[in-house]
């Protein structure tokens, strides 16, 4: 588990590391790497921080984070969900079970709840086609799933009772 | 290691001193910390193999080395224990234990550990004995898997930076340049550009400053071959591109990595360290003046950047998107200099060219394509990993040599290479030697080296959308063409997968593919249409299938059918709704669920090919249901009981449909037409109806009686058979065509095919329908002793079943393949050999000979080698020199196929192939005659019951439309199918088994061999159904 930095330690890290790269602009992807290190993520306010320190217009710094896929202006949860629509998840039902989850969460494809316990994405086959539809939870598989089952494994998570549902 | 190296005595010191080292040690064991191993915990081996090593007080015997990826992933985790290459597989504790006890303590192998080849079933200790590595060759990988990726010593003991320091001491900028140029070697990135060329126009450039870059931005699905490398011999990596740096006149270096790399990035960053520590790589390297040094970027997800001007711009810190050519940039390339920027494996040859010269390197591969190419095998292939092969290698060798062919007896369908930009390559050219220029003309490309198997439940369409949606995701965004034209060819796609398609989507996606290609900026742009023109040149078909039929043949496109099964059942019988009636008990009403879609269930219950079992998606938990011994169940429970089969039928229409031939095809249509009130008279040559199922089958397989009473609940529905009626004898085909609305012609292939070798006519030759259908009519027929059978398809297995039980002492069949290529049914001919026939594979008849009688007296036959592949992967046989040899026999079935004939009909009346089977126009089954369909073999040549059974209900549909009709076949009351799935943990079960007459028992006589489903088992075996049909 790594240890939660206070907001200004972790613009202090980030200070530290643009002057390791002497603030020069051809470095701005590695200082960005940093960033989503450091933070979790790359919120506006950092996208600012490092347009300012390294003296980069905001617009381009803004340009190169959303360019990159690797970058992310949102956070992500502490549960990635991953819902399999890969042919044999769809034909059985993946999109109603995207739908519950979708429901339960109340939020959409590539978004992070409001509490940061839950991010949702959409997988093309996780190669678990005869157990279709599938979704993962982190590195967890859940098989042969239907919306009352995808009820009972996110109520399970929303309580915090992760170890229960490792039975599924 | 701190000390600096200044020159060749340096390096040979090195060498001496860790070799020297080396000699104390027993044993090495090299222990891959490949990515795939590592995933397969390689590590927590490598930390029981320390501590077992130091309980056996064995630490200063045996030196572990942590090496990168050995190749075969899927077998991992593995090591190989030195000297004697010994490698051992898939990895566990145990298995350390017992080979630190048995083989590095007492100098024993333990076998069971080894590699097990799924052909011979052996297990193969020796490396270098094993088929995926007996056809490789190392050049650029030769150190991967062999070295410990972090020991610069080992590096230079492998004769590592003897080539740069060459340079340096002996070679001009011109010379080195001249001799990468004289080896030919070109891009590995994929677009082939001569290297030498690439560098000499970046050093005639002057300028203050230049740059090296090595192109690390491996982004293909399915491509792990630079990764590999740079995890696994960084310093060939850093080796290459000084060489380069020298040649051109740079002095920095960059590697480009994906930020998915972390482990390539964490041992490059280490090896460039040590390369720095010991005065490699910094100022005056090897005291020659030369600067040289390399900084690593990371990249941040974006698949254009393995673009090269995109990717400058993202090591300037800036978006990925490409930059017009020209300037090259060879003339203004990163931060406007002159830059050469090359892929990893490029410079991964670069050593080994300046060690062991052009004229070595040149002297493997092809005409243009010199050396090797690294390959990263994936999809559906039985060894997925990397490899190495020379230039020129055929795909057939790469896939079923090396890469061990397609997992669970799938067909190969495609190889598909060069990803996003790429093509596929189909079976009609696993011969073709691969290199630049050969794929290039298959419409694909040399790639970066990813190869994508894919077998023949693969969707060419899905792959085609899923290519475009890959691209249309990484498009940057900079051009209108490759923005918008991507987008619209995927929902063009979407459309088609979808069943929504239209035929002007094909040539819309043909004029935008082309239009993208010609205008797009860079290199992805131009590339993207390539797996949507390349799946349209090749497999045509297979999109007009799903726009004008709605039909998926791999059944991928979920929305086009009810479930895997359905969709590959030729007369598309919902086969997971009949297993779920089962399951409930209600066996009539899955019979009458089958006969809507087919007369004949208990027929195909006893001898259907069932393509569905194919399908069935259970076959990737334990096993296929097994879909016709159920309704073998459903029919016999049907037939046998006293309760009537009742048939639904409209009232008569008042028209007529003669069908000619009352086999399964012909009896089918008139079934169908008959429940539409048609009258329908079939016309049969013989005293039996039924067709091949009646003289073609034998008894022990489909029994005589069940037969009958399918064929009597047809006559129930009106179908007026007329036996002894031969059509152009008794009966002349104008009168036929003069008196009924519409004929359906439906005769099959009735006349063996010969072998086309000499002797076929001497006494004691049988062919092989004429042997079956004699016999199942009950003529006399004379059996030989000793009876040899040639042919491998269903006829010939048969055939020898059927002399067995006639009295003949020995059966044997001669084949030309081997035994898993045989056409027939495999369960057949497991029956067929343990009833005692005995099958000879790679054999080939050269001639029947006869006694001074003129009977059968031997066989001169050849021994077959294969040689080369077939469009299915098969082998190609081919005549053994100098292997004749006698087989001796009193009698011969050759068997090899049949053909059609219909001498009621003037052969310049209608439209025939070239086989003498009907053209039909394939929208209606109607021949070139007004009025007159055909279906069946007599269409297609020799095929199976149910494609025949489809055929007939197909023409009734036609024919019913020709006559004014819907189209609409009647098929009686709609029968409700359980939906109460029950929601329970699936368990891993295998089939129930059914009750089998045993051999002994079976093989003097002609009962039926497949006693059928007892009631409990039909119904466990039901249940064990996943309902692919249901939608939640």
């Amino acid at each position: 588990m790594t240890v939660k930095l206070s907001e200004d330690k972790m613009y202090e890290t980030l200070s530290q590391v643009i002057s390791d790269y002497h603030a020069n602009e051809d470095n701005l992807i590695q200082v960005l790497h940093m960033a989503q290190v450091i933070f979790g993520y790359i919120p506006m306010e950092v996208e600012k921080y490092i347009s300012r320190e390294m003296d980069i217009p905001y617009s381009r710094v803004s340009g190169v984070v959303s360019f990159y896929s690797f970058f992310s202006t949102q956070p992500k949860g502490q549960y990635m969900i991953s819902v399999c629509l890969g042919t044999a998840c769809y034909v059985r039902g993946g999109k109603k079970v995207l739908e519950k989850i979708k429901e339960m969460t109340g939020i959409e494809v590539g978004e992070t709840s409001q509490d940061r316990r839950f991010s949702l994405q959409v997988m093309r086959c996780i190669g678990a086609c005869g157990l279709a539809p599938a979704i993962m939870i982190n590195d967890k598989v859940y098989k042969q799933l239907n919306p009352t089952k995808v009820e009972k494994i996110l109520n399970s998570y929303m309580k915090g009772d992760a170890v229960n549902v490792e039975n599924y | 290691m701190s000390k600096t190296i200044r020159n060749a005595e340096d390096l040979k010191i090195i060498s001496t001193e860790f070799n020297d080292r080396l000699k104390l040690y027993r044993h090495t064991i090299n222990l891959c910390y490949g990515a795939g191993c590592l995933s397969s915990d390689s590590k927590s081996i490598c930390q029981s193999l320390e501590k077992e090593l130091e309980d056996k007080g064995l630490v200063q015997s045996v030196k572990i080395n942590n090496t990168g990826c050995m190749g075969m992933c899927a077998e991992g985790p593995m090591m190989v224990v030195n000297p004697g290459m010994t490698l051992y597989c898939r990895l566990t504790e145990d298995k350390i234990r017992e080979i630190v006890d048995s083989h590095i303590i007492n100098g024993n192998i333990v076998e069971k550990y080894c590699y097990l080849d799924k052909k011979t079933k052996e297990y193969i200790p020796k490396m270098e004995d094993i088929e995926f590595y007996r056809k490789q060759y190392k050049i650029v990988l030769k150190n991967c898997g062999r070295i410990d990726f972090n020991s610069l010593e080992e590096y230079i003991a492998n004769d590592g930076y003897s080539a740069l320091e060459k340079v340096l001491s002996s070679m001009s900028r011109e010379e080195t340049i001249e001799e990468i140029a004289k080896s030919g070697l070109r891009g590995r990135g994929g677009g082939g550009f001569p290297t030498g060329l690439k560098w000499k126009l970046a050093m005639k450039t002057e300028a203050s400053n230049k740059y090296v870059i090595c192109n690390a931005d491996e982004g293909d699905p399915g491509a792990f071959m630079d990764r590999s490398l740079i995890e696994g011999d960084p310093h060939s990596v850093i080796e290459g591109m000084m060489i380069a740096g020298y040649s051109i006149g740079a002095n920095k270096g960059v590697v480009y990595v994906r930020a998915e790399y972390p482990l390539a990035i964490d041992r490059l960053d280490k090896a460039i360290h040590k390369a720095r520590e010991s005065g490699l790589l910094g100022e005056n390297i090897f005291d020659s003046g030369f600067n040289f040094d390399i900084e690593v970027r990371i990249g941040a997800g974006a698949f254009v950047c393995g673009e090269e001007t995109a990717l400058m711009n993202s090591v300037e810190g800036r978006r990925g998107e490409p930059r017009q050519k020209p300037p090259y940039p060879s003339d203004e390339g990163l931060f406007k200099k002159p830059t050469i920027i090359n892929n990893v494996e490029t410079f991964g040859n670069i050593a080994s060219i300046i060690l062991k010269g052009a004229h070595w390197f040149s002297s493997i591969g092809t005409e243009n394509s010199k050396g090797t190419k690294i390959f990263a095998l994936a999809g559906d292939i039985n060894n997925t990993g990397i490899i190495e092969v020379p230039m020129g290698i055929s795909l057939g060798e790469i896939v079923y040599d090396i890469g061990g062919g397609i997992p669970g007896d799938k067909k190969f369908k495609v190889a598909q290479t060069g990803g996003p930009s790429g093509g596929c390559i189909t079976g009609e050219y696993l011969n073709t030697p691969i290199d630049y220029d050969s794929l290039k003309e298959l419409g694909a490309i040399m790639g970066s080296g990813g190869l994508v198997c894919m077998d023949e439940d693969t969707c060419m369409v899905d792959v085609a959308r899923y290519f475009m949606e890959f691209v249309q995701d990484e498009s940057c965004g900079k051009c209108v063409a490759c923005r918008i034209g991507t987008k619209r060819m995927l929902e063009i796609l979407e459309r088609i997968t979808l069943g929504q398609g239209s035929k002007k989507d094909i040539e819309d996606l043909k004029d935008l593919g082309q239009v993208i290609k010609d205008t797009a900026l860079c290199g992805l742009g131009q590339t993207a249409p390539n797996p949507v023109l390349s799946t349209l040149d090749y497999f045509m078909d297979e999109y007009l299938d799903h726009i004008e039929e709605g039909y998926c043949t791999a059944g991928v496109c979920g929305e086009l059918f009810l479930s895997p099964c359905e969709n590959a059942c030729p007369a598309g019988i919902n086969v997971p709704g009949y297993l779920a009636l089962v399951a409930r008990g209600r066996i009539e009403d899955a019979y009458n669920l089958i006969r809507q879609e087919n007369p004949f269930p208990a027929v195909c219950g006893d001898i259907c090919t069932h393509p569905c079992e194919y399908k069935c998606r259970r076959a990737q938990i334990d096993e296929a249901i097994a879909i016709s011994d159920i309704k073998k169940y459903i029919a016999e429970q049907v037939l046998n009981s006293d309760k009537p089969i009742t048939t639904s039928v409209l009232p008569k229409n008042g028209k007529k449909v003669a069908v000619i031939g009352a086999g399964p095809s012909g009896l089918t249509c008139g079934y169908y037409l008959a429940r539409l009130g048609y009258d329908i008279d079939v016309f049969e040559e013989q005293d039996v109806a039924g067709g091949v199922l009646a003289f073609g089958i034998p008894q022990y397989r489909l029994p005589k009686e069940i037969l009958k009473k399918e064929i009597d609940s047809i006559r129930q529905a009106g179908v007026n058979i007329i036996l002894n009626h031969k059509v152009g004898k008794d009966i002349e085909f104008q009168e036929l065509k003069n008196n009924y609305h519409a004929v359906y012609i439906a005769t099959g292939t009735q006349f063996s095919r010969k072998v086309g070798i000499d002797g076929e006519d001497l006494k004691g030759v049988y062919h092989g329908l004429d042997f079956l259908k004699d016999v199942n009519l009950g003529k006399d027929v004379a059996i030989g002793k000793r009876v040899a059978i040639i042919g491998g398809g269903s006829t010939a297995i048969d055939a020898s079943r059927v002399a067995l039980r006639m009295g003949a002492q020995e059966v044997h069949i001669l084949y030309r393949r081997r035994i898993e290529d045989m056409p027939a049914d495999k369960r057949e001919v497991k029956d067929a050999l343990d009833e005692g026939i005995q099958i000879h594979e790679l054999v080939m008849p050269l001639e029947i000979s006869g006694n001074s009688e003129n009977s059968v007296e031997k066989i001169i036959c050849s021994r077959i080698e294969l040689e080369g592949f077939d469009s299915k992967g098969r082998r190609k046989p081919v005549k053994k020199e100098n292997s004749d040899f006698d087989f001796q026999v009193d009698m011969v079935i050759p068997a090899v196929s049949q053909y059609s004939d219909f001498p009621f009909i003037r052969k310049d009346e209608v439209e025939l192939t070239s086989y003498g089977s009907f053209v039909i126009d394939s929208k209606n089954n109607m021949t070139s005659m007004e009025g007159v369909f055909a279906g069946g073999d007599v269409v297609r040549g020799s095929d199976v019951v149910i494609t025949a059974i489809a055929d007939g209900k197909k023409s009734a549909v036609e024919i019913d439309k020709y006559l004014g009709g819907t189209g609409d076949l009647h098929k009686g009351d709609q029968i409700e199918i359980p939906d109460d799935f029950e929601e329970h943990e699936i368990f891993e079960h295998e089939r129930f088994p059914m009750k089998v007459l045993s051999a002994d028992k079976r093989k003097g006589n002609f009962d039926e061999v497949n006693k059928g489903y007892h009631r409990l088992n039909a119904i466990a075996e039901a249940m064990r159904c996943l309902r692919c049909d249901r939608r939640i």
